[in-house]
Parts: C-alpha cells; sequence; structure tokens
C-alpha cells in the first residue's frame, strides 16, 4: 500500500532563487524504511519537511495518508502532523525548562489529552526508550543519547504512521548512535514507515530498506538497502 | 481545544522569568489598585450622602417658596431698542432691559403667593400627595413674667412623632387645633431655667402672643383692582397715588385693615434640641431650627392668618409632598414652571450624585494611564517572550499545535499576568482602604458639624469581579499581536533558530 506520492515537487526560496528541491517524484510503501543520503544543501532536508508537513511545496502534488498537503490550509496541517507524523531531530529539539516526561506529553497537550492521562502515557513511552525512571528529570541533566531517546519517546507519543528523522545520530557518539538506530529500527518493525535523512551511507546501508541519494534537489540515484 | 494544558504551558512560561513578569505584573498591580480605590470611593461618599438623607420622607418632599415674580415670557429676543445708536451701545441697553424685564415684583407683595386658594389649586399637579403651609412667624411673647419681643414659632404638624420623641418635660400636644403650646429648651436656659423644677413650674402655664406690627403701605390696603392698576403705573404716577390713597380709601369708606392679635395658649411641655441620629428632615425640619417655641399646626395657622399682613402676603413657605421620590424632581419642575421657587432634596442629591460620577469618573480615566501603560509593559514582555521562545513555538508547531493553539499559550501567559496583578490590586486596595476610611472619617468630622461614621470606601461585589477582570482584559489585549505573531512564525525556521 503506498503511503506517499510525491510527483514533480519543487520548493523554491524568492522568485527566481535557488530551487531547494527541483522536480522531486517519489512514492513510500507503508512499512518500509527510506534513507536519503546527500550533501547538506542537497535538499534532503527540504524534502522531509515538505513529508512532514512542516513545509509546502511551491509547485508539485504530495500525498501523504490520502491527503493532499499541497492544498491543506495551516490549521489542517497542524492535524496532519498531530495524527500523521513524528519528527526525529538532529539537535533534539526538547524543551529545556520541561522536565523529560512533560517534553514527550507536549503533542498529547495539543491533542487535548487530560494532565493525568498525559503523565502516564508519558511515562509508559519513557520507559519503552529505557529512561522509565528519569521522567522528572529536565534535559539539561541528561546526556545527548538520553536527551535523542525522549525525543523518540515524544515523536512516537501520538502513535504516527510516518516516522521523520533528520540526521539522528549527527550528534552523537557511535556507541550511543547504535542505541538510538536501534530504537528507531524498533519503530519501524512495531509499524511505522520511516524515512531518514543522513549524510552517513553506512548508516543508511545498514539500516534502510531503499537509499535515495539526493544532489541539487534532485533524486540522482536510487539503491536498496541491507534491511 | 484543551485549555488547561494551554494554561499550563503558559505558567510554565512564566514562572521561567519570575524577575521580568513579577515587573510587568505590578503595572497591572498598581492600575487596579488605584483604579478600585478611586471607584470604592466614589461609591461610598454617594452611598454616604444618600443614606444621610433617604430616612424619613426626605426624599418624598418638595419645599415650595411664594415666586419672585419672574415673568415667565421674558424672551430677550422680543426686546428691541429702538433709536439710532451703535451696535455697543444697543447690545447695552438691550441688556439693561432684560435684566430689568425679568423681576417684577409689586411692592410687598410676592407675584407668586402661597394662600389656601394656591394651595387647593397646586394640590391637583399630578403626583402631589399633599400640601401644607409652613407656618413660621416671630411675635411678641410673655411668659410667666418673662418678655421675648420676637421669639420665633414654628406649627408642627401634630401627626409627625418626630416632636414628641424630643419632648424632655411635660407633655406633646393633644391635637392638631388645641390651644397649646411647647417651648425649646434654649428659651429657657436664656432664661436661666435648667432644673426640672424650673421646667415644671412653666408648664401648666399660660403663654401670651401677639402679632408684631407691621404697617401696611397704602397701595397693600388698596382693593385687588386698584392694585392692578397702579401695577403699571410709572414711579411717577404711582408716587402720586400713594399719597392719594389714603384719602381716597377713607372717601370710599374702607377702614384701615391693621388687625394685630393676640392669643394665649397653655405651656404643655419642654423641646429638647434637634440632634444627630434623630431623624431629620432636610426640608420640613429645616424651618424649625431656629424656633423658640412650637405650636399645634392648626393653631399657628388660626394665628397667622389673624394678621392682615399675612392675609396679604400669603404663607412664607410650603411643603409639598409628592406620591413617590421618584416623582419629586418632576414636581419640583412644574412648581417652577408655574413661578414659584421650589427645592427638592431628590433632586440636589441627583445633582451631587451626578458631580461624584463625573468626579470618579475623571480621576478614574487619568488612572487608567497607569494600565495603559502597563499595556505597554506587556507588549514589550510578551514580544520579548515570543522571540526568546521562538525554537519552543517550532517544536509546538512541529508535534501538533496550531497556530490558534500557539496564540491560546500565550495569550493565557499575558492574561495570568494581568488576573495576577488585578487580584493583587484588588486585595491589597482592599487592606488599604481600612486605614483608609479611619483617616476619612476622622478628617470629615474635623470640618463637618454632623458626626460621620459611614465607611468612605465601599466596595461592591461588582467591583470584586471588574477589577481584576479589567487587568486581565487589557492584559488579554496587549498580548492579541505578540500572539498573532508568535502564531505566524515559521516552523521550520524556528526550529533551526538558536
Amino acid at each position: 500500500m503506498t503511503l506517499v506520492t510525491a510527483r514533480e515537487l519543487w520548493r523554491e526560496y524568492s522568485q527566481g532563487g535557488v530551487a531547494a528541491l527541483a522536480g522531486v517524484s517519489l512514492d513510500i510503501q507503508t512499512g518500509e524504511f527510506v534513507a536519503l543520503l546527500g550533501r547538506s544543501g542537497s535538499g534532503k532536508s527540504t524534502l522531509l519537511n515538505l513529508l512532514g508537513g512542516l513545509d509546502r511545496p511551491t509547485r508539485g502534488r504530495i500525498l501523504v495518508a490520502e491527503r493532499d498537503l499541497a492544498t491543506l490550509g495551516a490549521r489542517e496541517l497542524s492535524l496532519y502532523r498531530r495524527t500523521t507524523v513524528g519528527f526525529i531531530f538532529q539537535s533534539f529539539n526538547l524543551v529545556p525548562t520541561l522536565p523529560a516526561w512533560e517534553n514527550v506529553a507536549l503533542p498529547l497537550v495539543f491533542a487535548g489529552v487530560p494532565r493525568v492521562q498525559r503523565r502516564r502515557a508519558a511515562l509508559e513511552m519513557l520507559d519503552k526508550v529505557g529512561l522509565g525512571a528519569r521522567g522528572d528529570h529536565r534535559p539539561s541533566q541528561m546526556s545527548g543519547g538520553e536527551q535523542q531517546r525522549v525525543a523518540i519517546a515524544r515523536a512516537l507519543a501520538n502513535r504516527p504512521r510516518l516516522l521523520l528523522c533528520d540526521e539522528p545520530t549527527g550528534n552523537l557518539d557511535s556507541a550511543t548512535s547504535a542505541q538510538i538506530m536501534a530504537l528507531i529500527t524498533d519503530a519501524h518493525r512495531s509499524g511505522a514507515s520511516l524515512v531518514m535523512v543522513t549524510h552517513d551511507p553506512e548508516l543508511a546501508r545498514r539500516h534502510a530498506g531503499r537509499i535515495l541519494r539526493m544532489a541539487d534537489g534532485r533524486i540522482v540515484e536510487e539503491s536498496r538497502g541491507g534491511a | 481545544m484543551n485549555l488547561r494544558g494551554m494554561i499550563w504551558l503558559a505558567l510554565e512560561g512564566l514562572l521561567r522569568k519570575k524577575g521580568r513578569n513579577f515587573l510587568t505584573t505590578s503595572g497591572v498591580f498598581i492600575g487596579v489598585f488605584a483604579l478600585t480605590l478611586i471607584v470604592s470611593l466614589g461609591q461610598g461618599l454617594s452611598r454616604a450622602v444618600t443614606s444621610t438623607v433617604s430616612g424619613t420622607d426626605n426624599l418624598r418632599q418638595v419645599g415650595l417658596t411664594g415666586g419672585f415674580g419672574i415673568e415667565l415670557s421674558n424672551d430677550p429676543s422680543e426686546i428691541e431698542i429702538a433709536g439710532e445708536m451703535d451696535d455697543a451701545r444697543r447690545e447695552r441697553l438691550r441688556r439693561a432691559a432684560v435684566n430689568r424685564r425679568q423681576i417684577r415684583q409689586v411692592a410687598g407683595r410676592r407675584a407668586n403667593a402661597i394662600d389656601d386658594r394656591t394651595i387647593t389649586e397646586l394640590s391637583k399637579l399630578p403626583h402631589v400627595e399633599s400640601i401644607a403651609p409652613v407656618i413660621v412667624e416671630r411675635y411678641e411673647m410673655k411668659l410667666n413674667g418673662h418678655e421675648s419681643p420676637a421669639t420665633l414659632s414654628y406649627g408642627v404638624d401634630v401627626g409627625r412623632r418626630r416632636y414628641a420623641d424630643r419632648v424632655i418635660a411635660g407633655s406633646y400636644f393633644s391635637g392638631p387645633a388645641a390651644p397649646e403650646a411647647i417651648v425649646h429648651e434654649y428659651l429657657l436656659y436664656r432664661w436661666g431655667m435648667l432644673t426640672d423644677g424650673d421646667y415644671a413650674a412653666v408648664i401648666g402655664r399660660k403663654v401670651k402672643l401677639k402679632t408684631i406690627q407691621t404697617e401696611l403701605t397704602p397701595e397693600q390696603q388698596a382693593p385687588p383692582m386698584l392694585q392692578d392698576f397702579m401695577r403699571d403705573l410709572t414711579d411717577e404716577e404711582r408716587k402720586a397715588m400713594n399719597t392719594l390713597l389714603p384719602k381716597l380709601l377713607k372717601q370710599l369708606g374702607q377702614t384701615t385693615q391693621r388687625r394685630a392679635a393676640e392669643r394665649e395658649f397653655t405651656v404643655v411641655g419642654v423641646l429638647r434640641e434637634q440632634m444627630p441620629g434623630d431623624p431629620f428632615n432636610v426640608i420640613e425640619d429645616g424651618n424649625a431650627v431656629q424656633a423658640d417655641l412650637f405650636l399645634p399646626q392648626e393653631t399657628a395657622r388660626e394665628l397667622f392668618l389673624a394678621s392682615a399682613v399675612n392675609i396679604e402676603l400669603g404663607y412664607p413657605r410650603a411643603l409639598v409632598t409628592v406620591t413617590d421620590a421618584e416623582f419629586a424632581p418632576e414636581v419640583e419642575q412644574a412648581l417652577r414652571d408655574k413661578g414659584y421657587t421650589a427645592f427638592s432634596v431628590a433632586s440636589a442629591l441627583k445633582q451631587i450624585e451626578s458631580v461624584l460620577l463625573m468626579i470618579t469618573v475623571s480621576i478614574s480615566f487619568l488612572t487608567g494611564i497607569a494600565l495603559i501603560v502597563s499595556t505597554l509593559g506587556i507588549v514589550n514582555t510578551m514580544i520579548t517572550s515570543v522571540i526568546e521562545r521562538t525554537r519552543e513555538i517550532g517544536i509546538f508547531k512541529a508535534v501538533g499545535a496550531t497556530n490558534g493553539q500557539v496564540m491560546t499559550v500565550f495569550l493565557c501567559e499575558s492574561a495570568l499576568i494581568g488576573l495576577v496583578g488585578g487580584l493583587l490590586g484588588l486585595a491589597l486596595a482592599a487592606l488599604a482602604m481600612i486605614p483608609g476610611d479611619l483617616l476619612a472619617v476622622r478628617l470629615i468630622n474635623e470640618k463637618a458639624a454632623i458626626p460621620f461614621d459611614q465607611p468612605v470606601f465601599v466596595l461592591p461585589l461588582w467591583l470584586m469581579v471588574a477589577g481584576p477582570a479589567l487587568g486581565t482584559g487589557t492584559a488579554i489585549l496587549a498580548a492579541i499581536l505578540p500572539a498573532r505573531r508568535a502564531a505566524r512564525i515559521d516552523p521550520v525556521r524556528a526550529l533551526r533558530h538558536d
């Protein structure tokens, strides 16, 4: 079953300026693990943002779970992000003043889940990523790996169909990276479709089912991954 | 939308910068504090004034005095100054004519006298319940060997118990036409009588009252037709008429109507002075404050009308009682329209209250400046907060916050600033009212003639709600633009923000 259908996607910044995406077309099947490889500026993060509904294409069509993201209004895009996608960022993007469990519960705040249920659900998610005892710790009291695990717990809190990872191990040492990738592959195994941006070909080969190499806003090469 | 979750986020955001947000709050706090205090003061003063006079029948009474003959048709535009002259002089003369034209009084006689005929007539005005003449008159008085050349007497409406309650020796009147008198304790004091024995010696004695002789002018003695005729004469003609009149009247066989009355009454009691706390009628009892001798209303009236001069001039004043306090100003105006002078506590009260309201509103406006300044502080704080939390806003959006929800978080934050400031302002204002009341009551008592022990600050429930609500409302208004700015932040850029 096709989860994502993108046709001739363009993303241009200002008129006549550089095109971050220049006519990308791709399909992603439900349950697939796709890696986007490329140098910085190749357009892979832009593509990820379009898939996540954080940004809109200037041209082209992008259908995710039967929704045409290019035509959705701001409010509908918000609802799409809330219900369908989960983000994992290179820099974790946790709210520094909130304890771990409240960071994990953030999507549930906007979904209107009452506080008691939010806390229960958040602690459950933290338990799954091995941080069950650290719910009340603030991000500043945690290591980079632990912070990324909190971020993963947050991304999974809404049980998204599409998990989008932007260099999830970019700020971590290799041992910690392995733990994080293990959690991400776990999520993939339990049913989420996955798109991961990385510039590490080795990482892509090891975990992804399909690898798309990008350059100058286009997909220039498609190959099978090892997974 | 789960508002409680947004409020949690807002609260968390506020607590992050306690110092800065406390300072911002203090702006609202000072504004609401001052505003609450001012409005409470206005409320308190207005209530104090009302409760001071709203007892007894004060608000239902209208004081009526004979008009001073002001003509109703004194439209200045009707006056024409003839002859050739420059505009300035014409204006001066026109002014002079207007001034002279307004007051037209026949010597010694009010143009609008109050007599039994006019009382019957005025009683037919709508909403008038009754009109009673006020009998205040000076008499030569003899009592127990003491004499007084001009004692002021007052006719008491015997039905009113206010006077009965002030009798400190002897008894009250037995009826409205009884040949009885009550003397004031001050009169007895002036005669050196202070003990119970002194009082007992007076009670039961006869008091003799005699009309003070007043000459009538020849014109006043003339028949009404002749008086009307003389009204339009020139000064010279009138002077000649006054010389001729006595002879003319003699010729016509009309004797001089100089009838002096003399009566004897039995003293039945002694009345004490009116004190604060006694029921007091501003209009009715105001006539009696200087009286030394009190007579039943009918008795006083009979004596009063025994004098030809009094018949001629009419009663000095009358007391109009209206069916309901709300009609007092209307009746007052109707009497004025008929050329009388009228005064009612109800309309005076209305004026005082509108002045108080005006003062309260204008000071409130000034105080409102404090709130406006605090609004600017809030705008500043919120803009700073939005900029500082750009990345956080990006995170909110990435996890599915709508623009409305982002806006709500910031509006809640500001509303909390306003609410806390407003509640603090209200609380401190309520506290400040305690010493404020003590101080104000002391100051008023130093200056005022009557003891005053009412609260000067009154904090009604509506104000308790309105103060904090105003603080919260202003804060929310102040946050609208910053919150909109937060809502419009582009999440992609925000997430890359440092």
